[in-house]
């Protein structure tokens, strides 16, 4: 009951919406998620109680004592001091720190076990300037700001960098971990509800931190399955024809983007995120923009202007190219 | 300029703002003064500080906004934590406040070290001109205030951005470090007679712990910027994981200093409202041991919390939950306070007058402040919370409801006593009233955007994540928080020209500085007092017939005042290191040039006649040591830290380099062993020179202080042997993390061996011309205390380093 008059509270000052907030901590959605919203409830409770105790003594203390003017005249009020009230403001406090002690350390070692789990999915994510690549080490699939986990099932997300400190954070998932380069982290937890949830870098990383997104997708495990099977195929070779898809295949195969791209059988890039799969991804950019047309091609003429500090240069090529290319990495199953 | 005339005729007689001119205020060493030009200095940042928060604001407004380039988001956001921190709290809270009111306080003339104090405020324009300077020549910092590594090294920051903000923040922190010494030194020496340590005000007491915070905590910072200014400068790694550092590094030293930081901003404005409340009470603070107790554990254990800005970081469930533990100790002592203001409160005589109102506000304030702390100690919420925006809600409210909520209480409160006009009070309470609308309506919704998943430090966020409305009630509250600034400003301005005159004691006060004028005569006492009690001047207004409470005067008569001689020499040196700054930025040659002007603008400094206070310490020299005594040992504990830093920065990296050669390979212990003994048998001179002068045996004295120079002359050519040895043998400064550690540390060392052999020539040289006969011993002995102490480090060094190789096996 108490649990339920505060979450009323936080979805009242949360602002009476009806649709909850896509990155909310509020709506834990993995074990790891729902232990911490526990946690948090229990503290909030007791901080909502010393903030009213505190509130309403200042304010009676104010409007039982004040007086209209300074009185020079009247004779100087008395001091009582007592000790009980002094042991009690000290011993009070610090017995409700250890009733949140307990559950704290608790729950800070049951959330960051030493070693995986047995038959953890195990997920490598390493974290670039200024996006996510996404390698499934037992599966043989690599893609980028998008990872897929089966429902039910305990993941291992081991954390990398390629360059500087990034923070990687689901919060419906539970709480972030850095991404420190030199100092490998990891997150364990059993997603428990199906459905896509919005994470975004947390820690800043440089000009464009606030571009760095991604998505998790939390499947059925037959969704999973199918998925994985797609993803570790070798991937879409445009059958040879005049039309778009493959004038787009021969630009890229000849063009500076196979410097930093790979996509199975045509390149072998690694600065930037492999492509071979592109047209399964919602979407790229770090995330930041819906994989469609438009935005595609807004994003092949000007990378920068989407993505300030982006290391994807402008191509400078004619709009009929770039067409091209849209359809080639459109037909990137 | 009209302003000031019109301050200065309408005092009623001299005070310390009248006279000198132009010329007065640059070469003042009085400490109202010096506080003066902190105050003006600082609420010209707070301006610039505040715009920029503004502008933030308006960016975030809206969702996709393109009011702001990210590039200059990135700088905006950087330089407002930074302005804010060193340029606008700190100095208030150190600069202006304590500076005037401490002194007044305790019943003292002026503080210990008045030029130093001069030399503190200039070196501190230097260092907020420095920095503003980054943004018109390359822009500005732009790494965030805190700079995590690995960022802020050149190959992803390969601007002069950063290059602005490392020397200025060194620049800034020597000015800290010197008010840190000087205030020291004032607090524990030069209280008047009978005020012991439990009849000091708790302002006092609060700026005690403070200068502890900042002598013990601000070398870690020192340490940690020198070493990313190597990086950037000297092609070092010290926070780069491909030759086996970590970038982790940066941030225990950053937070090994920025921990304690946050408690050097919170307990000035504790120690202001522990002022405020009881005279506005017209009630002594309540359970004044125990606030005393509870300040010095809350500047104890903020030493032993500062991993709890590292839960994300993965240090380890054991190590976390540690940080966890004693964060949430260090709640016990706040919340003590907190009950003990409103305790005085209780049962008294309240006047909602502006400076009772904003004390009142810093209660309720930093509680919710420190509550939402509490959740951030919670390891797993705090991973949730900690980089959004609930953090930044959490600092705001202990920042800006405790800081600056105390700052402006104090302001209203000491501001009759600094300009000798009240502030007008129905404006005062419409600061206030604005203030609370406009700082909760900008803060309390990030609480709410945090817990919505809303990263910091971002410059623009997507539409569609539910952030939108509660982004538009921030920036809305946050123009309303710039109006309430205004409205203080269209204060100060009305009240200067023709506010009403203060008087002594406007507020019926409890404690000495009501009893002089307003403004204060230069040499603020004509008589010193003499304490028996707490609240001294509320005894003697109010206490009881018999005399056992109440304040006397010392019989000394007013002619051994000796007004402070002002000295041009802070404002030479100030000029040099900021010279030395812009050769940073620039070319070598100006930095060498700018090095040299501050080395000849200190040689001045020492040859120069001192200012009074310096001459007089021993009369009220309450701890029995003379000032310049206690400086050098407040000096030698900041000293320790820095060295502490870099020893550990060696012991952490140890056995981590990726390539050799290694420490095995190429030390040599039996010929550093000797130079070791060389240095030791200095030490052994330095004695024999203090006890040769002490009996004053001056040509017995020369000798010795040229040989004890002459011996550490022959350890640093056994050092300057050692390093072209080594460099020979393929150890070049960025060869691996043991030549970078190594060569860092010793030649760090290195530079103090070098600066005490200089100060001991020039004490032979002053001896020669028999400029130090035996009562100046204490020269000698100052320097003897320097020296001994750079004895020691080399002992820890020489064992860790050296022996310790030569004994373990790997």
């Amino acid at each position: 009951m108490s649990r339920g008059i505060v979450v009323a509270l936080a979805t009242v000052l949360g602002g009476c919406r009806t649709a909850e907030p896509p990155m909310t901590t509020f709506a834990p959605k993995s074990d790891f998620a729902e232990w911490t919203y526990s946690l948090y409830l229990q503290v909030i409770g007791w901080d909502s109680f010393i903030l009213v105790l505190v509130g309403l003594l200042l304010v009676l203390a104010l409007f039982r004592y004040s007086t209209r003017a300074l009185g020079k005249s009247e004779t100087p009020p008395v001091s009582r001091e007592r000790v009980e009230l002094e042991v009690a403001w000290t011993v009070g406090p610090a017995l409700v720190l250890i009733a949140i002690a307990i559950p704290t350390i608790r729950t800070t070692f049951r959330a960051a076990p030493a070693v995986a789990p047995a038959g953890a999915l195990h997920v490598d994510v390493t974290a670039h300037q200024w996006w996510w690549e996404v390698r499934y080490p037992d599966l043989a699939v690599l893609t980028a700001n998008e990872i897929h986990l089966p429902v039910g099932r305990p993941v291992r997300l081991e954390l990398r960098s390629a360059d500087v400190i990034h923070s990687f954070w689901v919060p419906q998932l539970g709480g972030k971990r850095d991404v420190v380069p030199g100092h490998p982290n990891a997150i364990t937890l059993v997603p428990r509800v199906v459905g896509m949830y919005l994470g975004q870098c947390a820690e800043f990383c440089g000009l464009s931190h606030a571009n760095m997104r991604f998505r998790v997708f939390v499947d059925s495990p037959d969704d999973f399955q199918a998925w994985v099977a797609h993803q570790a195929t070798p991937g879409v070779m445009p059958v040879a024809s005049e039309d778009l898809v493959t004038a787009g295949a021969r630009l890229y195969a000849t063009s500076p983007c196979v410097t930093c791209h790979a996509i199975n059988g045509v390149s072998s890039g690694r600065l930037g995120p492999d492509l071979t799969h592109f047209a399964t991804r919602t979407t790229f950019a770090g995330g930041t923009l819906a994989n469609t047309p438009e935005n595609l091609g807004a994003w092949l003429r000007d990378p920068e202007s989407e993505k300030p500090g982006a290391q994807m240069p402008r191509l400078g090529l004619p709009p009929a190219q770039v067409s091209e290319l849209v359809a080639y990495l459109g037909s990137l199953r | 300029m009209a302003v000031a005339r019109r301050i200065l005729d309408g005092a009623a007689e001299p005070s310390y703002l009248t006279g000198g001119g132009l010329l007065g205020w640059l070469t003042t060493v009085d400490h109202k003064r010096i506080a003066v030009l902190y105050g003006l200095t600082a609420l010209v940042f707070f301006l610039v500080g505040g715009v920029e928060a503004l502008l933030l604001r308006v960016q975030l407004a809206r969702p996709d906004n393109t009011f702001l380039a990210a590039g200059t988001y990135n700088e905006l956001f950087t330089m407002h934590g930074t302005t804010m921190i060193f340029l606008v709290v700190m100095p208030l809270e150190l600069g202006l406040f304590t500076n005037f009111a401490v002194p007044l306080l305790i019943g003292a003339r002026d503080v210990a070290f008045p030029r130093l104090n001069a030399l503190s405020y200039w070196v501190f324009l230097a260092g907020a001109i420095f920095l503003h300077a980054s943004f018109f020549f390359g822009g500005a910092p732009d790494a965030g205030w805190f700079g995590y590594a690995n960022l802020t090294e050149r190959y992803f920051s390969p601007g002069t951005n950063l290059d602005f903000w490392v020397v200025g923040l060194l620049i800034l922190g020597t000015s800290t470090l010197m008010s840190g010494i000087n205030f020291g030194v004032t607090i524990v020496n030069m209280r008047a007679p009978g005020m012991t340590f439990m009849r000091m005000p708790m302002f006092v007491w609060t700026m005690l712990v403070t200068v502890a915070l900042v002598l013990l905590a601000f070398p870690a910072l020192t340490v940690g910027l020198i070493l990313l200014l190597m990086d950037r400068f000297y092609g070092t790694h010290f926070y780069v994981a491909t030759v086996g550092a970590s970038p982790v590094l940066w941030q225990h030293l950053f937070w090994l200093f920025g921990h304690p930081e946050v408690y050097i901003m919170a307990l000035p404005a504790f120690g202001i409202a522990s002022e405020v409340i009881p005279v506005f009470s017209r009630k002594p603070l309540y359970g004044y041991p125990m606030m005393a107790y509870s300040t010095a554990l809350i500047g104890f254990l903020s030493y032993g919390v500062w991993g709890h800005h590292m839960f994300a970081v993965g240090m380890g469930p054991a190590a976390d939950s540690a940080f966890a533990v004693t964060s949430m100790l260090i709640a016990i002592p706040t919340g003590i306070k907190i009950f003990t203001w409103i305790a005085t409160m209780w049962g008294g005589q309240l006047s909602m007058t502006t400076a009772f109102l904003f004390s009142v506000g810093l209660v309720f304030e930093f509680t919710i402040g420190g509550l939402s702390g509490i959740m951030h100690a919670a390891v797993p919420i705090d991973l949730q919370q900690t980089d959004s925006y609930f953090v930044v809600a959490h600092l705001h409210y202990v920042l800006f409801g405790g800081s600056v909520f105390g700052l402006f209480s104090g302001l209203y409160y000491w501001w009759p006593k600094i300009t000798g006009r009240l502030l007008d009070e129905r404006l005062g309470r419409l600061h206030f009233w604005l203030t609370m609308v406009g700082f909760n309506g900008t803060f309390f919704p990030m609480h709410f955007l945090g817990a919505e998943g809303m990263p910091r430090r971002i410059y623009r966020y997507a539409p569609g994540m539910g952030w939108e409305t509660w982004n538009l009630v921030a920036t809305v509250s946050a123009f309303i928080l710039g109006i309430s600034v205004a409205v203080l400003l269209v204060n100060i301005w009305r009240t200067l020209r023709r506010g009403l005159p203060a008087g002594n004691d406007p507020w019926d006060g409890r404690t000495l500085e009501w009893w002089i004028p307003s403004p204060p005569p230069e040499h603020n006492f004509v008589r010193l007092p003499v304490v028996r009690a707490r609240d001294p001047f509320w005894g003697l207004k109010y206490g009881p017939q018999a005399p056992a409470s109440r304040p006397t005067l010392e019989p000394a008569p007013p002619d051994t005042i000796h007004p402070p001689s002002g000295s041009f020499f802070p404002i030479v040196l100030a000029a040099g290191l900021l010279l030395a700054g812009i050769g940073a930025v620039t070319r070598l040659a100006v930095v060498a040039i700018g090095f040299g002007v501050a080395v000849l603008a200190v040689v001045g400094f020492a040859f120069e006649r001192p200012a009074f206070g310096e001459d007089e310490s021993g009369e009220i020299a309450a701890a029995g040591v003379d000032n310049r005594k206690l400086g050098i040992w407040a000096f030698i504990g900041s000293e320790s830290i820095f060295f502490a830093s870099l020893i550990s920065t060696y012991l952490i990296y140890k056995g981590r380099s990726v390539t050799g050669p290694g420490p095995q390979q190429i030390l040599e212990v039996p010929l550093t062993s000797f130079s070791t003994f060389v240095l030791l048998m200095s030490s052994l001179l330095m004695v024999l020179a203090l006890a040769a002068i002490q009996r004053g045996a001056e040509r017995s004295s020369r000798r010795w202080l040229l040989g004890t120079a002459g011996l550490g002359l022959v350890f640093l050519a056994g050092q300057a042997y050692e390093f072209t040895h080594f460099y020979h043998e393929g150890l070049a400064l960025q060869t691996n993390l043991f030549s970078q550690t190594f060569y860092t540390l010793v030649g760090f060392h290195g530079a103090h061996v070098t600066i005490g052999v200089l100060w001991l020539v020039a004490l032979a040289a002053a001896s020669f011309a028999g400029k130090l006969p035996a009562r100046s011993s204490l020269a000698v002995e100052l320097c003897g205390i320097y020296w001994h102490f750079v004895d020691i480090v080399w002992i820890v060094i020489f064992t860790l380093v050296y022996l310790l190789e030569g004994v373990s096996g790997a």
